[in-house]
């Protein structure tokens, strides 16, 4: 037995320590011996170490070698870097690719948000405790097995007006003339978003469904019970509790769009008239066919600081009172 | 260093269990290394001057060499035939091909960071020679050395068909080499023979002249023919295709070549005020937004207008699959595709209903100054180059692949086998290459070579350029701004405008 002060016997380091109190007064208390007290900070350090040198390896030092090349005329070659006074930044001010790439990529980044996120809700809904739950889940999970250049090629040939099949039947149907959805600058962009939709709505229906498994029946029954129908009650009870989840599935789609690449290059590669070239697919272009990493890296660096400002933005939503409120009823 | 409880139960391991798995560790990794290091070896004998030939081809017996290339007939055609490499050399070759967007990034990665994963590499001349030349080690170091085998016909000007070794090896200053012409693509005019029979009655009730195509065929005249084919398909006849289709697609090269084509053919314009088959490295302002260009550039507007409805959606593959398929009467493609139109398995233009001619005249009225209409014809000519940052054993075993591959007999075979395009002159002294030339053939790319050679390629007609390092956002920048006049968003005068700006932007102009 040892004795000691009150501050100690916190640590649970003693067991049955006879425990002085500031007051003076004696307690003697029995404390259970644990076999693994509360480590050092230093302990914690240790083995959070490898983790930090491969963060720092793999993320925080290219990101400061991004900002040099921005700053810089890179020339991989060995010819050596030189200083262009801003040249890479001030020439985004007046790069038309540069602008359009950005307000493409917001409006390709909306059409697939709304279109994945209503049909997801819709076809989770629906799906919820429905008779071939699990087996319909399955088949609408198999488009986002595939890797995102494979759907990109599938769909190329899907829409070709040669011989694709799509392309044939919307022709068939009326709704397409001779023009394929990809030939022509008013519709490629919808036929990328098609694919986009095609390939990840099922990511939200898999993050919704788990949200509606989590609504307390308590609250649906309890409004039901106030004369709720069952579209009365999925706006009253259901979708505030699926707040959280619709967040993250926001929250994972936008960051996905954002740097979505490859189903752009393999179907139209940004054209035709560059009404399909969304900022990624010119930051590709820029970088590693025009080999310009230096200005590439510029339009990146836009690309991350909006990334992660809107990130942001979306976590604080994540963290607002509706979101809390959306977490605790769906802890509950 | 870490804590651990005292009475904690685990398995400690030993001083000796540790050895093992960290020995363990280390032969992996090593057994890896040297697995990646294998990649390319080099193994040396002694060779001299005056050694035996054999001992030169075998002066690198063992090593092992990685050829990056584009996904074309020579390399298929090459990668069947390894072993007699192999048994002439002892060296090994790997070849990996991939299509030329792809290889232009990666070839462009390898040797702008200096390394040498791709010791030979496919060099398509404007895509990859020009901005990537000064990465290649000078041919000519070699091509005078004795130590190494050579080829008995040599490696100048006159051992290709006209311009090719200019166009694909030599940029920026004469007299070093970077690529022996491998393969090559010329335009020229592919035509449905027998629909032509059929309409050109028709065609000259209403045009006033005969629908055939001579080596005086304009631009113009393609437009007439086109209109034509067109209004008779519109007219309710779903059995006759539309008359022609442009390049456009996603692939920024090809649609530069297509639209120069008309522009080189009338007046001989080209984009700067260089030496265009040389190249240059500071082209200074270009010539784009004169008017000879905003001409052309309506022209061309003109020609979309009258085409293929899904025009702006086709590449140059899907291009030629269109014409395969049927779905257009005329197409100017480069002459590789030839083997493809006439295989009746695939191809709805094949069994003798399509002829080749060279690529349209300009037109005298379409013409702004003095200049001559020729019938203007560009090409892809696809060298094979050696990486300088290799060492200099391993180009030396990089050359006598590369001098072997571009040899006759090579070519040849290629020709027989996958219906290649030759570079080198000699292959036409094959009597069975001449015979070729006529239907039946066994060698359909054969049927083009009147257009090509005899044509297309020969000055006054053969246009390059242009080669400058910024070649590829040059072609991206053209691409973008003829789809949006294409397409009706600008116009003429404002795509040739926004092109010369653009263009003299990124050479600080």
């Amino acid at each position: 037995m040892a004795s000691t002060t009150a501050d100690d016997a916190g640590s649970g380091r003693l067991a049955g320590a006879t425990v002085t109190m500031r007051s003076g007064a004696k307690n003697i208390a029995y404390q259970p011996a644990t076999l693994n007290p509360t480590p050092s900070k230093r302990y914690y350090l240790y083995l959070m170490l490898p983790a930090i040198i491969i963060l720092a390896a793999i993320s925080i030092y290219p990101f400061l070698w991004l900002i040099y090349m921005s700053l810089h005329k890179v020339d991989i070659g060995g010819a050596g870097d030189v200083w262009n006074n801003f040249k890479n930044w001030s020439r985004l001010a007046r790069d038309s690719k540069f602008q359009d790439g950005w307000w493409l990529l917001i409006k390709y980044s909306a059409m697939c948000m709304l279109l994945e996120v209503g049909l997801g809700v819709l076809l989770a809904v629906i799906l919820n405790n429905s008779r071939f739950e699990k087996m319909l889940v399955t088949i609408f999970l198999m488009p986002m097995m595939m890797a995102p250049v494979i759907a990109g090629l599938v769909w190329y040939y899907l829409y070709n007006g040669t011989f694709g099949w799509y392309h044939w039947l919307l022709q068939s149907a009326g709704i397409l003339g001779e023009t394929s959805i990809l030939g022509d600058t008013s519709t490629a962009m919808i036929g990328i978003v098609i694919v986009d939709v095609w390939q990840w709505t099922p990511l939200i229906i898999l993050i919704v469904l788990a949200g509606l498994k989590r609504v307390p029946r308590d609250q649906l029954e309890a409004n039901m019970v106030d004369g709720a129908g069952p579209f009365r009650n999925f706006l009253q009870i259901s979708l505030p509790n699926l707040y959280p989840f619709l967040l993250i599935a926001i929250l994972l789609r936008f960051m996905d769009n954002f740097r979505f690449i490859d189903a752009v290059l393999v179907l139209t590669g940004g054209g035709p008239a560059n009404s399909t070239k969304i900022l990624p697919t010119y930051l590709f272009d820029v970088s590693f066919q025009f080999f310009k990493l230096g200005r590439g890296a510029a339009i990146a660096l836009t690309l991350l600081v909006v990334t992660i400002i809107l990130g942001l933005i979306l976590v604080r939503l994540f963290d607002s009172p509706a979101g809390k409120a959306g977490q605790t009823s769906a802890e509950n | 260093m870490f804590y651990q409880p005292k009475n904690a139960q685990f398995r400690r391991v030993s001083r000796r269990k540790f050895m093992e798995l960290g020995g363990g560790v280390a032969t992996a990794l090593g057994a890896g290394s040297v697995a990646v290091g294998l990649n390319s070896t080099i193994f040396r004998s002694s060779v001299q001057a005056q050694s035996s030939d054999d001992a030169k081809w075998k002066q690198y017996d063992g090593s092992k060499l990685v050829f990056m290339s584009e996904n074309t007939p020579p390399s298929f055609a090459i990668r069947d035939n390894l072993q007699a490499f192999y048994d002439l050399t002892g060296i090994e070759v790997e070849i990996l091909t991939d299509d030329l967007p792809v290889v232009q990034q990666k070839v462009g990665i390898d040797l702008r960071g200096g390394n040498a994963d791709f010791h030979l590499n496919y060099v398509q001349d404007k895509p990859i020679g020009s901005p990537f030349a000064d990465f290649y080690a000078d041919l000519t170091k070699f091509t005078g050395d004795d130590t190494l085998p050579q080829d008995p016909e040599g490696y100048g000007e006159d051992a290709w068909f006209e311009n090719f070794l200019t166009a694909c090896g030599v940029y920026y200053e004469p007299g070093r080499i970077v690529a022996f012409p491998y393969d090559c693509a010329v335009a020229c005019t592919f035509y449905r023979q027998d629909l032509f029979e059929e309409l050109s009655k028709d065609f000259e009730a209403e045009y006033g002249y005969r629908m055939e195509f001579t080596d005086e065929t304009t631009w113009k005249h393609v437009q007439d023919f086109a209109a034509f084919f067109k209004a008779v398909r519109e007219s309710g006849r779903d059995d006759i295709p539309y008359g022609y289709g442009q390049h456009q697609g996603s692939f920024a090269w090809t649609t530069q070549l297509d639209i120069q084509r008309m522009l080189f053919a009338n007046g001989q314009w080209t984009e700067f005020d260089v030496d265009d088959k040389l190249g240059s490295k500071e082209p200074g302002p270009t010539k784009w937004g004169d008017e000879q260009s905003v001409l052309i550039m309506q022209k061309y507007k003109d020609q979309a207008d009258v085409s293929h409805p899904d025009n702006l959606a086709n590449g140059t593959l899907e291009l030629n699959t269109v014409y395969q398929a049927g779905d257009i009467a005329m197409q100017v493609q480069y002459h590789e595709f030839a083997a493809s139109i006439e295989d009746e398995s695939t191809s709805r233009a094949a069994g003798g209903k399509t002829a080749y001619a060279a690529c349209p005249k300009g037109d005298p009225d379409w013409i702004v100054g003095d200049g001559p209409a020729v019938n203007g014809t560009n090409c892809g000519i696809g060298g094979i180059g050696i990486n300088a940052s290799a060492s200099e054993d391993l180009q030396r075993a990089a050359y006598i692949f590369a001098q072997w591959a571009v040899s006759k007999e090579t070519q040849l075979g290629v020709l027989k086998d996958l219906g290649g395009t030759p570079t080198r002159k000699s292959v036409f002294d094959v009597p069975e290459v001449a015979e070729a030339r006529k239907r039946p053939t066994s060698m359909p790319n054969a049927l083009t070579f009147d257009a090509v050679y005899d044509n297309g390629i020969r000055d006054p007609n053969f246009v390059l350029g242009p080669k400058i390092p910024e070649a590829n956002e040059y072609h991206n920048i053209i691409l973008t701004e003829v789809q949006r006049c294409v397409s009706g968003e600008n116009s003429a005068e404002e795509a040739c405008e926004e092109i010369r700006w653009q263009v003299d932007d990124l050479h600080d102009i």
